[in-house]
């Protein structure tokens, strides 16, 4: 183990989610209280720009191996081969599980797809896209939280845990009017004991209510907020059911992926669930088959797989999971046997209700002409489609007309979700 | 002092000469009303300083609150040598230059890389990675320890907002080593200066041209040599002229346009007529190609590439300015003379400061008052704070125990509220990060938020209150609470233990919840020592205490 590994399995063991490997088993059938199915997304952020052409690599394009010859992923059948997808393109070969899933018609990768800012500033094109409005800097309020707020509505108001953050701070998406809870260390939060009684649980709030003006009302309501969701959180987990035997990796993506799933299995109306994954900025000795790179993608390629086998295929029509980067890497290596700031990247999406086995977005080789600014992948795809098919196709929101500013859909949907 | 910082005291003085009454305890006090002299000293220490220390109201109260904030305006007159001999002995290295800095902090033997074995060089290369953690580590150290131990707080607070008004992340590249002197050289040194000498020092500091790339901003390539480089082609054997062109990146605007949204001024939109355009990023930018750093083994400094330059014409609209080209340095020089006193910079510069002092919705009437004492002074900062803290709206009631304070604030003000002692800051650092405010490190050029909009979440009371145990019962690694804070209040039976620690961590007043939980308490019949330990943490975990 790495130094950097041990560290990150150290904190992670803290994690809330962290002691959920010994829940009990098979208490709780998924049943929705509200007789409709609950659709829960699940947004992975990999932050620090993944570079598109290791996941997906186009291992027939001549060009590929001749611009990148210390990197590229080796055609399938080869040693470290790619595994293969179909269409002269593979799979990063540390990414079994999820090539199964791809094999078994729920997992796809949308290639060419980012943001047509041109921005290669990591938090820019971050913010942008968390923000789903790439170059508007009066936005604040993320994606998800805006929609959490306009759909709150109806029973969803009576729901406790609409959306959380697997993680001690929200991602951007996440922030904005809607309080959604960002779920703290076990450690910290034995803390909340002592203080339970001081501010209380107080009641429900459905926020949408103007916050109160008085600072110390506010800081109360905060902490009674706090108290009230993570006690809810606690008690659903206690009460469900463990992995049943699922074999998570044993890192803080592991366990973050293992806590959502437990929440959604409690049936207690999770719709928006986030987690982040830093350390994508691969500007050296990203290497092919071992090194940094290869460790991560199997990392996630294990942690969704097992995400997928946890919640079996019934849950998985009523669950989707949706990796994005804030951009892809430059086409050639560098120097230094890594890669630049680039700008088209690469989401994967993950379900039940995913049209998978095929692989969506325009592909148009890696020519230097059909480069942006000569150098990076294209976008040949606004993450905005997606995020749009994401909200209409599978969460059923319809009010999409002011929904992004200054934004409509150009092109059609791109189709990589049935229909429910 | 200036004869204008006492003639505005006075009248201010003359202004709050009739103070309200002291409100009767457990009541809240009518808006509108007067805040009473003792309320006023607590705001001072709120706001002016980061929060007061056992007993300082008092203090402040007998000496006269006016004479301390005018004391607080002349940092170089009050004696801080306590603190700098600790820092000089445990944070050396945030006294170095940029060249001094990367001189130590890099193993010479990496001079001379060709001749070393690849085991030899992964060893040196973690020794540098080593000494570069080391540096970062006794800056953010000398953060908090400022922080909390400076006797010129009012410094350290406006330090503390011009770091994050020109925010760098120290962890990005070569910042690691260079954050620290640009502290120095651009913040520290200026903070009770010149706005327009401040921004200069910032544009011309090798640590934000390398945080905001404008080290790799060069002039675009001509249609000529963009023909030699599409010609090179494919081709692996190509010149090494080909090649320096290829990897020459051309503009990078990201400097250029935090110079304007984020360092003067300020964004443009509806609100803000005639503010900076897409544009004048482009020109500004091409203004600052060849603004960049030279790094050499031992040395790191700022210079001019002229070869970089661009020196076709530019025309900036929101300065009404054209440039011929052939200016060179001058040309950025003019701009950022211009931009300092821009009349929309004086707006943002002293609305945020009012936003960070005041209130998170500033009075427009101080931002207004502010802004002219800034436009009539070629932005004095001094003048402008002083107009801020000795105009009448700063001492309102509706400005009293408004703002909600950021994870930082909230700590150093927990240190000094109990009178700690730091031995080292490491835990308090690893609890900054996971309060969400890891210091020095905003990963944003934007800086932390300061409004209470930002920090309100559910979720990140958690470690607070985690912090307001450990502090309350000695778990802080790294603090201790010297004996004789606790020794008189030990001697207390419960209730006169409560009495004692709200005075001393709550001066302002309790809230009704805290109250109730602190009455509990003393019901418990806890030993002294568990009663004082919980009493503690609930006052400061307390909504009372995260208000400023």
């Amino acid at each position: 183990m790495t130094d950097f590994n041990r560290r990150d399995f150290l904190r992670a063991s803290g994690a809330v989610f962290g002691a959920l490997a010994t829940g009990r088993f098979g208490l709780n059938a998924f049943a929705d209280d509200k007789g409709g199915a609950v659709k829960t997304v699940v947004v992975l952020y990999m932050r620090g720009g993944a570079d598109s052409l290791s996941l997906v690599a186009p291992y027939t394009d001549a060009t590929y191996r001749k611009i990148r010859p210390t990197i590229a992923v080796p055609p399938p059948g080869a040693d470290g081969g790619a595994l293969d997808l179909g269409g002269g393109f593979g799979l990063h070969p540390s990414m079994k599980g999820l090539h199964a899933l791809y094999k078994k018609g729920m997992f796809a990768p949308i290639l060419n797809v980012g943001s047509p800012h041109p921005t290669r500033s990591h938090f820019d094109a971050q913010d942008f896209m968390e923000y789903a409005a790439p170059g508007v800097r009066t936005i604040t309020e993320g994606w998800l939280n805006r929609w959490l707020t306009a759909t709150n509505e109806g029973k969803r108001k009576e729901v406790e845990l609409r959306a959380l953050a697997a993680q001690p701070l929200l991602p951007r998406a996440l922030r904005g009017q809607f309080p959604v809870l960002a779920v703290p260390e076990d450690r910290a939060m034995q803390a909340m004991d002592a203080f339970e009684d001081q501010y209380g649980k107080g009641e429900k709030k459905d926020g949408m209510e103007k916050r109160p003006d008085d600072p110390a009302e506010r800081i109360l309501g905060a902490g009674q907020e706090t108290i009230r969701k993570l006690r809810f959180l606690q008690d659903i987990l206690a009460k469900g059911e463990g992995a049943g035997g699922v074999k998570y990796p044993a890192t803080s993506l592991g366990r973050q992926f293992q806590g959502i799933a437990q929440v959604i299995k409690a049936g207690c109306g999770l719709e928006v669930a986030a987690a982040d994954y830093n350390g994508w900025d691969h500007h050296a000795k990203q290497g092919v088959d071992d090194g940094q790179m290869a460790e991560m993608l199997k990392n996630v390629s294990e942690a969704l797989s097992a995400f997928a086998e946890d919640l079996g295929e019934a849950r998985m029509k009523d669950v989707l999971v949706l990796t994005m980067s804030e951009f892809g890497r430059t086409v050639a290596e560098n120097g230094n046997n890594g890669t630049d700031h680039g700008h088209g990247g690469i989401m994967l999406a993950l379900g039940g209700q995913v049209d998978g086995g095929k692989i969506f977005g325009k592909w148009t080789g890696l020519e230097p002409k059909s480069l942006y600014e000569d150098r990076d992948m294209p976008v040949h795809t606004d993450f905005r489609l997606p995020f749009t098919e994401v909200l209409s196709t599978f969460l059923g929101f319809t009010k999409l007309e002011k929904f992004f500013p200054d934004w409509k859909p150009q092109a059609p949907a791109l189709g990589f979700l049935k229909k429910a | 002092m200036s004869r204008s910082a006492v003639s505005a005291a006075l009248v201010l003085a003359a202004a709050l000469a009739c103070p309200g009454e002291d409100p009767t305890p457990g009541t809240q006090a009518q808006p509108g009303t007067k805040l009473t002299q003792r309320e006023i000293a607590f705001h001072c220490l709120n706001r002016l300083s980061f929060g007061p220390r056992p007993g300082e109201v008092d203090d402040i109260l007998s000496r006269g609150w006016m004479a301390w904030a005018l004391e607080q305006l002349e940092p170089e007159k009050i004696d801080d040598s306590a603190l700098q001999d600790r820092l000089k002995r445990d944070c050396p290295s945030v006294f170095m230059t940029a060249s001094e800095a990367i001189d130590r902090f890099r193993p010479k033997e990496l001079k001379d890389r060709k001749s070393l074995s690849p085991e030899e060089l992964l060893k040196l290369q973690q020794e540098f990675n080593r000494l570069r953690r080391d540096a970062q580590e006794e800056m953010r150290s000398a953060v908090v320890l400022r922080a909390a131990l400076s006797k010129r707080q009012l410094n350290e607070v406006l330090v503390n907002f011009w770091r994050n008004h020109f925010s760098i992340d120290q962890s990005k590249d070569q910042c690691q080593l260079l954050a620290a002197s640009y502290e120095e050289e651009v913040i520290r040194r200026h903070v009770f200066g010149k706005f327009e000498d401040m921004l200069m020092a910032c544009a011309k500091n090798p640590g934000m041209l390398v945080y905001l790339d404008n080290v790799f901003s060069q002039r675009p390539l001509s249609e000529r040599e963009k023909e030699m480089v599409e010609r090179g082609g494919a081709n692996r054997k190509k010149s090494e002229f080909i090649q320096k062109l290829e990897r020459q990146r051309g503009l990078n605007e990201n400097f250029a346009r935090e110079l304007m949204e984020l360092h003067t001024v300020g964004v443009q939109n509806e609100n803000v007529p005639g503010g900076y355009t897409q544009q004048d990023v482009i020109a500004v930018a091409r203004a600052l190609t060849g603004w960049t750093v030279s790094f050499g083994e031992d040395r790191c400094e700022f210079v001019f590439r002229k070869e970089w330059h661009d020196d076709d014409p530019k025309k900036i609209g929101v300065l009404n300015l054209s440039l011929t080209g052939a200016g060179g340095i001058e040309e950025g020089e003019e701009i950022i003379r211009r931009l300092a006193r821009h009349p929309l910079t004086a707006k943002f510069i002293c609305w945020k400061l009012c936003r960070h002092l005041v209130n998170d919705q500033p009075p427009a009437a101080l931002v207004d008052k502010a802004a002219a004492e800034y436009l009539k002074t070629g932005g004095d900062l001094k003048a402008v704070y002083q107009a801020i803290v000795f105009g009448e709206d700063f001492y309102r009631r509706e400005n009293f125990r408004v703002k909600f304070k950021t994870p930082f604030e909230f700590t150093i003000s927990a240190l000094r509220a109990t009178g700690s002692s730091i031995e080292n800051t490491n835990e308090t650092l690893r609890m900054l990060d996971q309060m969400g405010q890891p210091t020095c490190r905003s990963k944003d050029p934007t800086g932390f938020f300061d409004q209470a909009e930002a920090w309100l979440d559910p979720g990140v009371l958690v470690y607070r209150w985690q912090f307001a145990l450990r502090l309350a019962s000695g778990r802080m690694g790294g603090i201790t609470m010297p004996a004789d804070y606790f020794k008189p209040i030990l001697a207390k039976d419960p209730a006169g233990m409560k009495e004692a620690l709200e005075a001393t961590i709550l001066p302002g007043g309790v809230d009704p919840a805290t109250e109730a939980r602190c009455a509990a308490i003393v019901k418990q019949g806890l030993k002294p020592r568990q009663a004082a330990e919980a009493l503690l943490g609930a006052l400061l975990g307390s909504p009372t205490f995260q208000e400023q």
